[in-house]
């Protein structure tokens, strides 16, 4: 899976959990101050990046998510990280 | 009770398969159309023979606008549907609740069974780790009511209240009595159910479930003698009940009246008939008693009898024990003959009919009813609606599990 | 004058035990219930810590009814009923049963019969329906049980208000007697240990690895819990009448909704200072006769920094030398029991003139700056006692008792 495909998984996830559709979430966007998120959305999209990707990263990392960028970025560095 | 301290209904909010809105649900109901469609949320034992008063078409959006619904189930979508729909009809305005706090009663079964089960087999099928948080909010049994609250800014007292078929009932009665302390001005009470597989299968399997029975009627039929189970249906109803001095001082129009309501248990829980009678009968006689009514006063009945054979007989020897002789002619109507059994929604539903049957002068029929049981005291049953004038009606509902519950509606002086 | 309404007897079902006498001494000596969970495997979770009612037998406690009809929540309650009735010396008798009620809030009801049934469908035996889900799971059968078990013909209500829900249940009941619709009033609340819950905690981070320590600097989170409590209620009159032992008056209680968050309070504790003060309007009573506060006390780091906001707005202040302590530090949350384990707490704290500690308190914080009373119990002359409970779904609830005349 390259760059572009996690992203798109990436903005599916985001998608189910805000309702917003995937082709209008900016890759840029702050999951609160853009999408409006709250504490419980933010924690779903976590832990739905989480599982999709079966990154079984530890609950900082997850917490620490802020923007879509930062997810996709997230996701990619993990995969180094277990390739290597 | 003086008349400053009456208690009325100043708006009603439905979603249901018949309609959506309370006028044109009454209208087919008068006009005495089936909910009942095959079913296809889930599959059954039966296949297409599987019949349900079921949502096919219920989209949130509609009337909450382009949002995000996604935090709310099901079961939180029709209560908040339900609720502003409501809160609508009854001139319960945004600016209006931002200076008043609007209290919110809810009845409900078996809350969001469904989101529980999904939630508990997720934590079983991907890990602990991966249940949902969103749903895991709405795991408790108050979540639909939470969410409403939220959803319209409903700061006043918030309850839920469980009781199989009865919920809806005593959560006006719950509500009703919240206005007469004084503890709230304006509460939206009724109730929510969701049809899903957890509860259809679970009934079907106990073979309470009579829909597909007697394939060439409409479904089944309360107080048929040839029932032979009940219907599930789904949907929600509140309505603002609201002190008449608040609702005078608004210029709001007034519905009805809430005269009085009563509640009793029967310790059989429905394994001795006589137990099970005299239970409603007591259910009848304090709400008869807290309206400072008399058996007589009752122009007619919206009974929660929905096809069961065993529980049709027991509201109908309840009426009986209440009503004496009096009741074989009392004027009787039993709406899940077209809405099928909505559980926590019924009593709602229920009590939403009989004040417009008191408004119109118009009772709806028992659609389908055909033959009766000949011990059973229900002349006064009819399969097509009819006209009669009506001053005052009593809602009954009778539960699986021995609650009982009775409440007593007035038209309003012209 | 609308009548008084009082409590002649109390039963409980707790991680510290069972009965009345026995949850009171452990508390009062700053006892742990909290243990290894033991109701299902928790290795798969980061957390393992629970306070679990231990070694509970139903049978002694039913008679009509067999314990095996009716899931753990309802065993817990008719358990605690039992406890109640016997506590309150002969209420039931020469009494019609259908001047006697009960109401019963919970959470999650019997969420156990979910399980059993996942349990089934994964191992391929579910497909064609669970019976139990319909007969055993909806909420309203705990009050029904209790209700069958003692032949209580009365008012009948379950209020499911989550872990508000046993006040909630009380100050039904109490509006129940004061409207003449029953002579006796069987209230209180009940809740199993669930995977569920512990599941959905758990994946919030909210669960403390060890220990709670409510307003503790270093707090990490609740411990969940399960038990149940009831109280027997009925008007002064009749009780003074039939020479009972009266533990408190139930003065007056008060609901409110935040209609902000499902499950984050308020940020300013707006709706827990609603019910407060509605409480103490209802009870006719200004904040200072207040002489203790049976606090929320989760242990989570923002609900009790959040309960220590709004204490602060109610009783101004005073609130930092208010003693105000949370049995949570001892039995875990056990969520819809807990207003009513708590509410049995006010009675005995007003009647024995001790009040239990919080446990587990070392560092004060600066953003709860209670008299929590850190790890030991005290004696104080409780003349009035508010409990406070604060739920999913933005519900809060607040009562309060006094010490009744004669």
């Amino acid at each position: 899976m390259d760059a572009a495909e996690v992203r798109d998984k990436v903005k599916e996830v985001i998608a189910n959990v805000t309702g917003i559709e995937a082709g209008e979430i900016a890759d840029e966007a702050n999951f609160v101050d853009d999408l409006g998120l709250d504490s419980l959305s933010l924690l779903e999209i976590a832990v739905d990046v989480d599982y999709a990707f079966k990154l079984g990263l530890p609950e900082e990392r997850l917490q620490a998510l802020r923007t879509v960028q930062d997810t996709v970025d997230l996701v990619l560095a993990h995969r180094v990280e277990a390739a290597a | 009770m003086s008349q400053q301290d009456r208690v009325v209904i100043t708006g009603c909010g439905v979603v249901t398969p018949l309609a959506d809105e309370p006028q044109a649900l009454f209208d087919a109901l008068c006009a005495g159309r089936s909910a009942l469609r095959p079913l296809t949320l889930f599959a059954a034992a039966g296949g297409g023979r599987r019949r349900a008063a079921e949502l096919t078409d219920f989209d949130p959006r509609r009337d909450l606008g382009k949002v995000n619904v996604r935090p709310l189930d099901r079961v939180g979508r029709l209560a908040t549907v339900a609720a502003r729909r409501a809160l609508a009809a009854s001139g319960w305005t945004d600016e209006r609740r931002a200076e008043h706090d609007v209290a919110l009663v809810l009845g409900t079964m078996f809350g969001s069974v469904r989101t529980v089960t999904g939630f508990d087999h997720r934590a079983l099928t991907a890990g602990p780790s991966y249940v949902k948080p969103l749903d895991f909010a709405n795991t408790v049994i108050n979540a639909a009511a939470g969410q409403t609250a939220i959803w319209h800014g409903l700061r006043g007292v918030s309850s839920t209240l469980a009781g199989g078929p009865t919920a809806g009932l005593q959560a006006i009665g719950y509500a009703a009595d919240l206005v007469r302390s004084g503890r709230a001005g304006a509460v939206l009470a009724g109730g929510v159910e969701e049809l899903c597989a957890e509860s259809f299968l679970a009934f079907d399997r106990h073979g309470l479930l009579g829909d597909a029975a007697n394939g060439s009627r409409s479904g089944p039929v309360p107080f048929d003698a040839r029932r032979a189970g009940f219907a599930l249906g789904e949907g929600a109803a509140l309505l603002m009940v609201e002190s008449a001095r608040l609702a005078a001082a608004r210029d709001a129009p007034v519905l009805a009246v809430v005269r009085g309501h009563g509640s009793a248990f029967d310790p059989r829980r429905g394994d001795d008939e006589g137990s099970a009678a005299r239970a409603l009968a007591r259910a009848i006689a304090a709400a008869l008693a807290d309206a400072g009514l008399e058996a007589g006063d009752v122009d007619a009945v919206s009974a929660s009898a929905n096809g069961s054979v065993s529980g049709d007989r027991r509201e109908a020897l309840g009426l009986l024990a209440a009503f004496g002789d009096g009741a074989r002619e009392l004027p009787i109507t039993a709406v899940k003959s077209m809405l099928g059994e909505t559980l926590g929604a019924a009593g709602a539903l229920q009590t939403l009919a009989l004040v417009e049957a008191l408004a119109r002068g118009v009772l709806p029929g028992i659609a389908g009813l055909g033959s009766l049981d000949d011990d059973l005291p229900l002349a006064g049953a009819r399969a097509a609606s009819r006209r009669l004038d009506m001053a005052r009606g009593l809602v009954t509902t009778t539960g699986f599990d021995g609650n009982v519950h009775a409440l007593i509606v007035e038209r309003p002086a012209p | 004058m609308r009548p008084s309404v009082v409590i002649t007897g109390i039963g409980l079902i707790t991680p510290l035990g069972s009965g009345r006498e026995t949850v009171w001494r452990r508390l009062l000596a700053g006892a742990s219930g909290i243990a290894d969970v033991t109701a299902f495997d928790t290795a798969a979770y980061p957390v393992h810590r629970g306070g679990e009612v231990k070694d509970f037998d139903p049978a002694p406690y039913f008679e009509r009814l067999a314990p095996a009809s009716v899931g753990r929540a309802s065993q817990l309650a008719v358990a605690a009923a039992r406890l109640a009735v016997a506590d309150a010396g002969g209420v039931l008798d020469e009494l019609a049963p259908e001047r006697a009620g009960v109401v019963m809030g919970t959470t999650s009801g019997e969420p156990r019969e979910i399980e059993r049934h996942n349990d089934r469908l994964l191992a391929g035996d579910g497909a064609a329906g669970d019976g139990a889900l319909a007969s055993r799971y909806p909420c309203h059968v705990i009050a029904g049980a209790v209700a069958a078990e003692l032949d209580l013909a009365g008012p009948n209500a379950m209020i499911p208000a989550a872990c508000a829900a046993g006040n909630y249940a009380i100050g039904h009941a109490v509006d129940q007697l004061r409207a003449g619709r029953a002579d006796v009033m069987l209230a209180g609340g009940a809740d199993a240990f669930s995977r569920i819950t512990y599941a959905g905690f758990a994946r919030l981070g909210a669960i403390a690895p060890e220990c709670c320590q409510p307003f503790d600097r270093d707090r990490k989170g609740m411990i969940p819990g399960e038990g149940a409590a009831v109280l027997v209620l009925e008007r002064a009159a009749r009780a003074r009448a039939r020479g009972a032992r009266i533990w408190a008056e139930v003065q007056g209680y008060g609901l409110s909704c935040d209609a902000h968050h499902m499950t984050a309070a308020h940020p300013r504790g707006d709706g827990a200072v609603r019910a407060m003060r509605q409480a103490l309007a209802d009870a006719g009573i200004e904040p200072r006769a207040v002489s203790y506060v049976s606090a929320h006390g989760t242990g989570t780091a923002i609900n009790d920094r959040l309960e220590t906001t709004a204490l602060k707005r109610v009783f101004g202040p005073r609130a930092r030398r208010l003693p105000a302590s949370s049995i949570k530090s001892m039995i875990g949350h056990t969520m819809g029991a807990a207003s009513a384990i708590e509410a049995a707490v006010c009675a005995l704290a007003i009647a024995d003139r001790r009040v239990p500690p919080t446990i587990n308190f070392r560092r004060p914080d600066p953003d709860c700056d209670l008299d929590c009373v850190p790890n030991e119990a005290r004696e104080l002359e409780v003349a009035v006692a508010m409990s406070n409970a604060y739920a999913f779904g933005g519900y809060n609830a607040s009562v309060i008792f006094r010490r009744s005349d004669g």
